[in-house]
């Protein structure tokens, strides 16, 4: 009996709803857009007893109330704090809310080039590494102007911005002008981790257009700059990671004209080789595809000639090389950077006797260790019609 | 009335199962991550080599239980070592039990605290796992059994599928190198998987209920085989954080387990943050290890006070193990000089006290034979 009585009482009080958070009672973080703090309105801030209004974290939420009914109506709004702690900030920002801020459908976060050239990304994303709250594959974006008319932005398909903003980067493996395989919070944190330098996929925002491209570098957590979208395709060359292209080139026998060759699938092989004291590296690349389009007088298009067809596959892997080797260029000689590791992941993954003697002096030697490159193409179909 | 739950024999496989039970649960959530930092990219090499020398362990204990087929290392330590010693030995071996379960109990409250409940503190969540703990270790070991065997075909395999998610992120390239090059701290490395194995000492235990049946040849096969189920499970853990997080990842995070299982994103599906539902699966095996681990205390304690029930030494035991958990709580320090203490007592335990007990029974049985000759 008394037992009884003991075990009845204990499930009362060790069960129950302790961590109870009803629906109704969460405002649903969706973006968080990191500023400099150079303007902002007393109003939304707080009296700070150490550090300095450095950032403006802005955050949007999704309205639950408006539906996305009304014409220019958004269905998320945005509310804005500054201060140094991105989690002092959060929790004064419940001044301004009348529901608690809930994390846990945080898509993207966007981040101000201003903030980037004073602080490392390591730093900037500490909080969001910490939390438990926070998803893994929320999607990290760098623009050069601010970030917070990006969370701002109503979206033409009335979709929550922090979700369409996501879902654009979704798209990578069809667009080989967008790296988005390994930019998500997930992969940056696993770099950092590394000491490896990494890429940020690219947000800008003219008028109502918002736009994904071209990535932004860093080495370790320091922001160097940005590549272009061709250095983008040569880097998902060397990576292997693009699932689809458009590769465009002139036409081999109307220089005016231009064919397009569509891939569908690919074997890349980067390797590296040690020879004594000489280190360097061979990309094998094998592209099979379509052709897409022919862009000119159609009464020139001999795709069915099949040696036309052999010198346009000539002709595609001189571009992709090509495309490689202006990556290549612009990462290896000018911005001098190993971009994700991948030369120095390979060498320690495949010879790790040699990285255990040049690891220290990685950063020194990468910038002169040449990169042979191979390209073969086959087009396997010239598309539904000539 | 007969006890129907009293259990007087069970075969080598039900045994197998008891030890897979036993040994798989909190710690493949608690000790990856000092492996890995520990061992770096040899980790997956070294629980091979840790399966192997404790399974030699386990060899060691099946042929020193042989001796005694009817009796547990708690009646016939005593023997061996005299009264003094035999009760050092009873304690020890004790002892091995109750640091696994304060660790286990602390840390599974930090974890379900931190990921699933945050507002509930974790002395709640410890003490409400103690209650439905002791209520399973109250019962008879045909109960106990049972549950084990209930668990290892639902919940080991409900563990199992969704960790293999995770695979939809791995790179093999972060394995490589595969062969590292310092073979020697691979080998050491192979008695730092004990937390993995740990458990595997219940045979001392159990032996006598198998013994009654079985040939020694069966029981080793299939402990045999039983070690190589945990070795391949260890495996896939470990090359999974490895090959999702790397080396360096997996060294900052505190549980890589979870933080692997976080990133999946299963296509086309609504089904996303993992770690919920992992830990919902693992509960139950945590469950399962701390209940057997809790009625093994008893029942040493039981057979060594001469008593003719565990329960109430379970019941004694229980505000112990609970002050014990809280203990280690607040102070990472005092967490990890525990697991530490824990390792050396286990490792002590296993080469130490089980080869010399097996020396002293032969010592014995030959002066037996050679007074009686």
């Amino acid at each position: 009996m008394i037992s009884g009585v003991i075990l009845i009482c204990l499930a009362i009080l060790t069960a129950g709803c302790w961590d109870r958070r009803e629906l109704q009672e969460r405002n649903f973080v969706l973006a968080v857009g990191i500023d400099m703090a150079d303007v902002y309105n007393p109003i939304e801030t707080f009296t700070q007893p150490h550090g300095s209004k450095r950032y403006r974290l802005s955050l949007q939420i999704l309205n639950l109330g408006t539906g996305g009914d009304g014409k220019d109506k958004s269905n998320t709004y945005v509310l804005s704090n500054t201060g140094e702690s991105f989690f002092e900030m959060v929790r004064d920002m419940l001044g301004q809310s009348s529901k608690s801020l809930w994390f846990e459908h945080v898509q993207v976060i966007i981040i101000s080039e201003a903030v980037l050239r004073q602080t490392g990304l390591g730093e900037l994303l500490d909080f969001f590494k910490r939390d438990s709250e926070m998803r893994s594959r929320m999607h990290v974006y760098v623009t050069s102007g601010e970030a917070r008319p990006l969370l701002e932005y109503i979206p033409p398909n009335k979709e929550p911005g922090g979700i369409y903003l996501s879902n654009i980067i979704d798209l990578h493996a069809k667009n080989i002008h967008v790296a988005g395989k390994r930019t998500d919070l997930a992969s940056i944190i696993r770099y950092l981790d590394n000491d490896s330098n990494l890429v940020v996929s690219r947000i800008e925002m003219a008028g109502k257009v918002v736009k994904l491209g071209g990535l932004a570098i860093f080495k370790k957590d320091r922001f160097m700059g940005y590549v272009d979208e061709d250095t983008v395709a040569g880097i998902k060359y060397m990576f292997a990671s693009e699932k689809s292209a458009i590769v465009t080139i002139p036409c081999p026998d109307h220089v005016d004209h231009q064919v397009i060759f569509e891939l569908f699938r690919h074997d890349t092989r980067l390797r590296p080789h040690v020879e004594g004291d000489t280190i360097y590296f061979t990309l094998d690349i094998n592209m099979y595809g379509n052709i897409g389009e022919f862009q000119g007088d159609t009464a020139l298009d001999n795709t069915m000639d099949p040696r036309y067809v052999h010198k346009l596959e000539n002709a595609f892997a001189d571009e992709i090389r090509r495309t490689v080797l202006y990556s290549d260029r612009i990462l290896q000689k000018e911005m001098k950077v190993d971009i994700l590791n991948l030369f120095a992941a390979k060498l320690k993954a495949y010879e790790p006797n040699t990285w255990e003697k040049v690891k220290d002096q990685w950063d020194e030697i990468y910038p002169d260790i040449p990169l042979v490159i191979s390209v073969n193409v086959w087009i396997q179909n010239i598309g539904s019609h000539k | 009335m007969a006890n129907l739950e009293a259990k007087t024999y069970m075969s080598p496989l039900q045994l197998g199962i008891v030890v897979i039970g036993t040994c798989v649960g909190a710690q493949v959530m608690l000790s990856p991550r000092a492996l890995i930092t520990a061992l770096e990219q040899a980790a997956w090499l070294s629980i091979i080599i840790g399966g192997v020398i404790f399974y030699s362990a386990t060899y060691l204990m099946l042929t020193l239980g042989r001796q005694y087929p009817e009796e547990t290392l708690v009646e016939y330590a005593p023997r061996l070592f005299g009264r003094l010693g035999g009760t050092v030995v009873v304690v020890w071996f004790n002892l091995l039990f109750f640091l696994q379960l304060i660790i286990i109990f602390s840390g599974v409250g930090k974890i379900i605290t931190f990921y699933m409940f945050d507002r509930t503190p974790p002395e709640v969540v410890i003490m409400a796992l103690l209650i439905v703990c002791t209520y399973c270790a109250l019962q008879d070991w045909g109960t106990i059994l049972r549950v084990q065997q209930i668990l290892f075909f639902m919940a080991y395999g409900m563990l199992t599928m969704i960790w293999m998610t995770s695979i939809l992120n791995f790179q093999p390239e972060n394995m490589l190198p595969l062969w590292p090059i310092k073979i020697k701290t691979v080998i050491n490395g192979g008695f730092l998987t004990w937390p993995f194995y740990s458990g595997y000492e219940c045979v001392l235990l159990l032996l006598p209920l198998v013994y009654r049946k079985a040939s020694f040849a069966k029981l080793a096969k299939i402990m045999g085989g039983a070690f190589g189920c945990m070795t391949l499970f260890f495996l896939m853990i470990i090359i999974i954080i490895i090959g999702v997080l790397t080396v360096e990842n997996a060294k900052s995070v505190p549980y890589p387990v979870l933080i692997v299982i976080r990133s999946v994103e299963l296509p086309g599906t609504f089904i996303e943050r993992l770690e919920n539902y992992l830990l919902l699966a693992w509960i139950p095996v945590v469950f399962g290890t701390l209940s057997t681990t809790m009625f093994y205390m008893g029942q040493v304690c039981m057979r060594q006070y001469r008593y003719a029930d565990h329960r109430p030494w379970v019941l004694v035991l229980v505000p112990i193990i609970y002050m014990g958990s809280i203990l280690l709580l607040d102070d990472q320090q005092v967490y990890d000089t525990v697991s530490k203490c824990a390792l050396w007592t286990g490792l002590g335990f296993s080469f130490g006290v089980v080869p010399l007990s097996l020396m002293l029974s032969w010592w014995h049985k030959r002066k037996a034979v050679a007074r009686c000759g």
